[in-house]
């Protein structure tokens, strides 16, 4: 593989907080995670709250001094050739940073500006931006009078704005609702289109698969997993479809027909438990058996693997109920 | 570099004049001193040792220097609601020099500052104040000094402890026991020889000293070089502390 667009070789970061006069609390945030991403392709870091996706990225993106290992940025090193990594980054953060007081557009302007464009490029470059968002009919207000899914896609908008070859995304689509959401997802398809690297994290397995061609699975600052979005699914086996029989006797039967059909199979009572790959293709060629078979099904679920899943099956615990890393210490 | 700090200026000085209330409520304080301390100094004007001729004459340069004083010295706070909202990391993270982040900071609050002393002076003008035309320009000179030093002093602050509540804390700890040890609200020679002494290290001393002369077009009165020169070596020395808090400790 050639020199990948970004290198992090176990990068650490640990934070000493201080707690006002008492003890030292010592929080190991990243703790030795290992990337590679080649150009052109959208990466995404998954985990639950506190696994350290922020951090590495502000590590990644020059904010934060890493405590340890290294990292490159298309061949510079994170610090010391920050100057060159920074006009090759784009970043939108969790919190994502505009003026409040300042309209949408005097933002974005301000930002196009510090890129190095000259006033008119920038305004004509905005507007483009803006245009293709759809998000013009707020800009000249200020933001802080906008809601929370247009400031978002404001903030998408100051990462986007200097054509970065390296765009970070941190939870880009977090409080967006599916319009908002799909509007993102297009516009990171749009610049992985034209080239662009994109480095994300997401809390959604489903967002992942729909957007990104490889992912890590960090979890308290390590990374315990990295693969395509199918390799993780496939980590729990696929699909989950679950079939609702009118007695327990049908649903004994049905299991008759599928036993040989698919990975994994549970009964419980009047109900069946499929463990299937591609499911969505899968489910009428089985609705159709059953009928064959003369077994009527009442109700059918067809779920994919949720990040949970696959967070329960590597980790042991559940996302759900993954208590913040060592924050206890 | 200087194009970058004269953008982050205009955006600020941009969001400044919108809520323009800031402004004129920074300035509520030294109006309600005005209006409401300094006639309470004319009646020791005539006490012995009494510096200057009438109350205003003696009360209003301090007032200017104390607001430079509060005005630049809690700048801090706006810079702890920009790391707050992220608005300083989106800066950070672009290509542009550091310095230009703290110039354009440190310009915007010492302008807030001129635009602010200007107009007190005008406020005072009606009350008896006279000036000299040189003398103001000067103080305004001297004022900008101030400026740059307190507000470079309460940005870093501000990076350092992150945390507006203690920076509150801190930075009244120190302006009070400043203000008060300065001869701007009262005569130094009306204090107890100890306070004397320890007036005698507070450059703001020679500032709302030499305030005073200035306004009054005392060019050659000594406190002048004094407040100047000590005043030079701070901005310098606190801006340098400024600009390396922001290269090392803005996490
Ligand atoms: N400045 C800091 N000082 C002390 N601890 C910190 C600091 N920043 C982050 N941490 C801690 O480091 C750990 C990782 O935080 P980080 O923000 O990277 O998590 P995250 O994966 O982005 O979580 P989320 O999904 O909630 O955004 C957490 O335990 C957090 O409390
Ligand atoms: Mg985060």
């Amino acid at each position: 593989m050639a020199e990948p667009i970004l290198l992090a070789e176990q990068l650490r970061k640990t934070f000493i907080a201080k707690k006002g006069m008492g003890p030292k609390a010592v929080v190991e945030a990243v703790r030795g995670v290992d990337l590679r991403v080649g150009a052109g392709e959208v990466f995404g870091l998954l985990g639950p709250n506190g696994a350290g996706k922020t951090t590495t990225m502000r590590m990644l993106c020059t904010l934060l001094p890493p405590s340890g290992g290294s990292g490159r940025i298309a061949g510079f090193d994170l610090i010391r050739d920050q100057a060159e990594v920074r006009k090759r980054i784009g970043y939108v953060s969790q919190k994502g940073g505009m003026e409040r007081v300042a309209t949408g557009r005097e933002n974005l302007l301000l930002q196009a500006q510090l890129y190095g464009m000259s006033r008119r490029q920038a305004v004509e470059r905005v507007n483009v931006i803006l245009a293709r968002l759809k998000i013009g009919e707020f800009a000249d207000r200020k933001t802080n009078t906008y809601s929370g899914g247009q400031r978002r896609i404001f903030d998408l908008a100051s990462g986007i704005i200097h054509s970065p070859p390296l765009l970070f995304l941190d939870e880009p689509t977090t409080g967006l609702d599916p319009q908002s959401r799909s509007r993102v997802w297009e516009e990171v398809g749009r610049l992985h289109g034209e080239g662009a690297t994109i480095f994300l994290t997401t809390h959604y397995l489903e967002e992942a698969d729909a957007l990104c061609d490889r992912v890590a699975i960090v979890d308290r600052g390590q990374v315990v997993a990295h693969g395509t979005p199918a390799e993780l699914k496939r980590l729990v086996g696929g699909d989950t479809i679950a079939l609702g029989f009118a007695s327990a006797d049908h649903a004994a039967r049905a299991r008759n027909v599928l036993l040989h059909s698919v990975k994994e199979l549970v009964i419980d009572e009047r109900a069946l438990r499929l463990t299937v790959e591609q499911g969505d293709e899968r489910l009428p060629i089985i609705l159709a058996a059953l009928n064959a078979a003369q077994l009527p099904v009442l109700t059918v679920a067809l779920s994919r693997p949720t990040l949970d899943q696959v967070f329960l099956k590597l980790t042991g615990r559940s996302l759900t109920a993954a208590e913040p890393a060592e924050d206890a210490a | 570099m200087i194009r970058d700090a004269w953008l982050i200026l205009k955006h600020e000085l941009l969001v400044t004049a919108r809520e323009p209330f800031w402004i004129f409520f920074g300035l509520f304080q030294p109006v309600v001193y005005l209006l409401l301390f300094a006639p309470f100094l004319s009646g020791i004007a005539d006490a012995p040792g009494f510096p200057s001729e009438n109350s205003i004459q003696f009360f209003a340069p301090g007032l200017l220097m104390m607001n430079a004083l509060f005005q630049a010295g809690f700048a801090g706070f706006g810079l702890i609601e920009k790391l707050e909202t992220g608005f300083l990391e989106r800066l950070r993270v672009t290509p542009i020099d550091r310095l230009a982040l703290v110039l354009g900071f440190v310009l915007v609050s010492t302008i807030t500052v001129l635009v602010q002393s200007v107009l007190l002076v005008l406020a005072a003008l009606p009350f008896g104040l006279h000036i000299s035309l040189v003398g103001a320009l000067l103080l305004l000179v001297l004022l900008v000094l101030v400026a740059i030093t307190m507000g470079s002093i309460s940005y870093a602050l501000a990076l350092i402890v992150k945390d507006p509540g203690i920076l509150a804390g801190v930075t009244n700890f120190f302006i009070l026991p400043v203000l008060l040890l300065s001869g701007i609200m009262l005569p130094i020679a009306f204090g107890p020889p100890l306070l004397q002494w320890v007036a005698a290290v507070n450059p703001l001393y020679y500032a709302s000293d030499a305030a005073r002369a200035l306004l009054e077009g005392r060019l050659g009165d000594g406190s002048i070089p004094i407040a100047f020169a000590s005043f030079v070596v701070l901005a310098a020395l606190t801006l340098l502390w400024f600009i390396r808090t922001t290269r090392e400790a803005v996490a």
